[in-house]
């Protein structure tokens, strides 16, 4: 497929481009195919949910779009931009610049303040401290933690914690958002607050959410839902 | 905030998740360094005493006739100085020579009458040597020299003085072949009993004024002209100096004659070296133990933060901070109680036993060089790095799937 435009003046339509996505685990003398042949085009800004059962592929799927992993097979256009056969390093400076993660545990780092880890991707960037601290209290305040910026994740609720890992997520301004099962260790109530949250500075940011679950009440909340079995996209 | 110092803050937090891990690690280092520095600054020590007692016996520099370095004499004073006190008044010209000390070797039989004893005589200025040579020649009775009126005078060795059963008042006659050959005696008086702290040279010396030893041996030469400088690092200079406006002469630096010092420095040399090697290890081991510890327990977090974009040698980075950190507060905490131990070594009291041939031992202190103390901090700090590097390496490049999947 050729672009229509050149390169530098075509604003991609697509954030995520994935055609005949295949990847398999080899355990010993077994073989799991995990995607058989997967097909998904995503508009940029779009908050979409894949859900699936248990096994049907949904983390390896997200794994592969986060760069966090690689496929055997396919090809892969991240807005616009062809990352399939890339190595770890060129993968890693895409994500540092366009991608964010969301994980299900938080994953905030206990060491440092809600501010700290907030702060850590635009550390990566080599953001100014001034550059820093004004996106840092800009997040703080559309994820509602303004008074929290100095509290350890320890001194959080799950839900705020989450919120800090959305704010993390979000602070580098990411093309794409990956989230797997961002609300599987909340209650019901927070766990709608929390994807609408999402779903808001999603839209606010112009990013595009990736989401797994398996919890149907979630998929309400989202622009899209994709269904996978058994490393089958319908 | 300076992003230099938030991750030194990081790493000191990552450090204090398990206290007494790190405290003990902290510990290791802490006391790696202190050993080190004590043991070091004890070799330091002795090498600068020896070397200053081996410089007092000789002189810094030796001069003498131009083969009496290289060939055995066949007659007494054969290579010594004639022309001595010309070229004593020349070295002294020499801004860095403080004294001049002139000395002729004799040998021959000391006799009380019944009985006679071989010794090994100095013909010197005995009050100059006594002098220089401080601890090494030490006044056991009587005095340093005789009284006016009396026959000339002599030091003995206290255990000649024992064999012959002589006390500070007691005439003896030295007898000894002249330079032409012939023997010659000259009665002498027992002024003082003296001792090295080397046995064998206690048993045989005799010290006498140098117109006694020159009368004896028939001569006006002298043997050799030590010469003795502000200080032993003026030395090599000094040498160059003198030996170069001087051909007629052979000039010989102390250390050609210090076996004492070279035999020392060599075993301690190896002995502090692989003290050194050993607490290095175990500093080293206990630092990559902790760590390893600490790099298992964090292995989501640096899936997360892999995840989120940061290099591999980032990661490495991050527990490169942490070790150096431990290594050098560790390194500070040795510094400052070796600095102590500095301090307290004059007032302990303790000495050492007496090297092998020797009578007497030395004090144990401990000196402190500013180059000691920078290698051994800068040392044990990159140790500690190097330890973390050591500890992270592999867990940095884990695949990022499998560290986040890590619980
Ligand atoms: N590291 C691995 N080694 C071997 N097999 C794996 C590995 N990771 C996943 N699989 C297999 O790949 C398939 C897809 O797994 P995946 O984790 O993507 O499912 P999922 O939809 O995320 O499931 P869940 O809802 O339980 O998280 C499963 O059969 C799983 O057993
Ligand atoms: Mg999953």
């Amino acid at each position: 497929m050729t672009p229509a435009l050149p390169a530098e003046t075509r604003e991609p339509s697509l954030a995520i481009d994935l055609s005949g996505i295949v990847k398999h685990y080899r355990m010993g003398e077994e073989d799991i195919p995990a995607l058989r042949g997967v097909d998904l085009e995503v508009p940029v800004g779009t908050f979409l949910a894949v859900r699936g059962p248990s096994g049907s592929g949904k983390s390896t799927l997200l794994n592969i779009c986060g760069l966090i992993d690689a496929a055997d097979r396919g090809r892969y256009l991240l807005a616009g931009e062809n990352v399939a056969g890339l190595d770890e390093e060129a993968r890693t400076m895409i994500r540092r610049r366009a991608i964010g993660f969301v994980f299900q545990s938080y994953n905030l780092v206990p060491v440092m303040s809600v501010r700290d880890n907030i702060e850590y991707p635009l550390l990566l960037l080599g953001q100014s401290v001034d550059e820093r601290r004004a996106r840092v209290d800009e997040i703080l305040g559309q994820v509602g933690l303004s008074g929290m910026a100095d509290r350890r994740p320890d001194q959080l609720s799950g839900g705020q914690r989450q919120r800090v890992a959305i704010a993390r997520a979000l602070v580098k301004s990411p093309t794409l958002v990956i989230a797997d099962e961002p609300t599987a260790n909340l209650d019901t109530t927070t766990a709608s607050q929390v994807i609408d949250l999402m779903r808001a500075l999603g839209h606010r940011h112009n990013a595009t959410f990736l989401i797994a679950t398996h919890d149907d009440r979630m998929t309400a909340h989202c622009d899209a839902v994709h269904s996978i079995t058994d490393g089958v996209l319908q | 905030m300076n992003v230099q110092f938030a991750a030194l803050r990081l790493a000191w937090r990552n450090i204090l998740r398990n206290r007494r891990r790190s405290l003990v690690t902290i510990l290791i280092a802490t006391v790696g360094c202190l050993s080190i520095l004590v043991a070091s600054g004890f070799a330091l020590y002795t090498y600068d005493m020896v070397r200053e007692s081996s410089a007092g016996e000789f002189g810094h520099i030796t001069v003498a006739g131009k083969d009496y370095f290289t060939r055995d004499e066949e007659t007494p004073l054969q290579y010594g100085i004639s022309d001595h006190r010309e070229l004593t008044a020349a070295l002294l010209k020499e801004a860095s020579v403080k004294r001049i000390l002139p000395r002729v070797s004799l040998s021959g039989l000391v006799s009380n009458g019944d009985k006679s004893v071989i010794f090994l005589g100095i013909g010197a200025d005995v009050p100059g040597e006594a002098e220089v040579r401080g601890d090494i020649l030490k006044l056991e009775a009587g005095s340093l020299t005789g009284k006016p009126g009396d026959p000339p005078a002599v030091l003995l060795g206290v255990d000649l003085a024992k064999s012959l059963n002589a006390k500070p008042g007691t005439g003896l006659t030295l007898l000894a072949t002249t330079t032409s050959g012939g023997i010659n005696a000259v009665d002498v008086m027992v002024a003082g009993i003296v001792s090295t702290g080397w046995r064998e040279v206690d048993k045989r010396l005799v010290y006498t004024d140098v117109g006694t030893a020159q009368h004896l041996l028939v001569s006006d030469r002298v043997s050799t002209l030590s010469v003795y400088l502000d200080s032993t690092d003026a030395t090599p200079a000094a040498l160059e100096r003198l030996a170069m406006a001087d051909p007629a002469h052979a000039y010989q630096p102390w250390w050609v004659q210090a076996f004492f010092y070279h035999s020392v420095r060599g075993l301690y040399d190896r002995v502090f070296g692989l003290l050194g090697l050993i607490i290095g290890m175990l500093v080293f081991f206990s630092v990559v133990n902790t760590l390893a510890m600490a790099v298992v327990e964090r292995t989501r977090e640096i899936g997360t933060m892999r995840a989120m974009g940061a290099m591999p040698g980032e990661i490495v980075a991050q527990f490169l901070r942490e070790g150096a950190l431990i290594g050098a507060v560790g390194a500070l905490l040795g510094t400052l109680l070796a600095a102590g131990i500095v301090l307290a070594s004059p007032h302990t009291g303790l000495q050492m036993p007496p090297p092998p041939g020797r009578s007497v031992g030395y004090p144990l202190l401990v000196i402190a060089t500013l180059p000691l103390y920078l290698i051994t901090n800068t040392g044990i700090i990159s140790l500690c790095a190097a330890a973390a590097w050591f500890a992270s390496r592999k867990a940095a490049k884990k695949p990022i799937v499998e560290a986040l999947a890590h619980v």
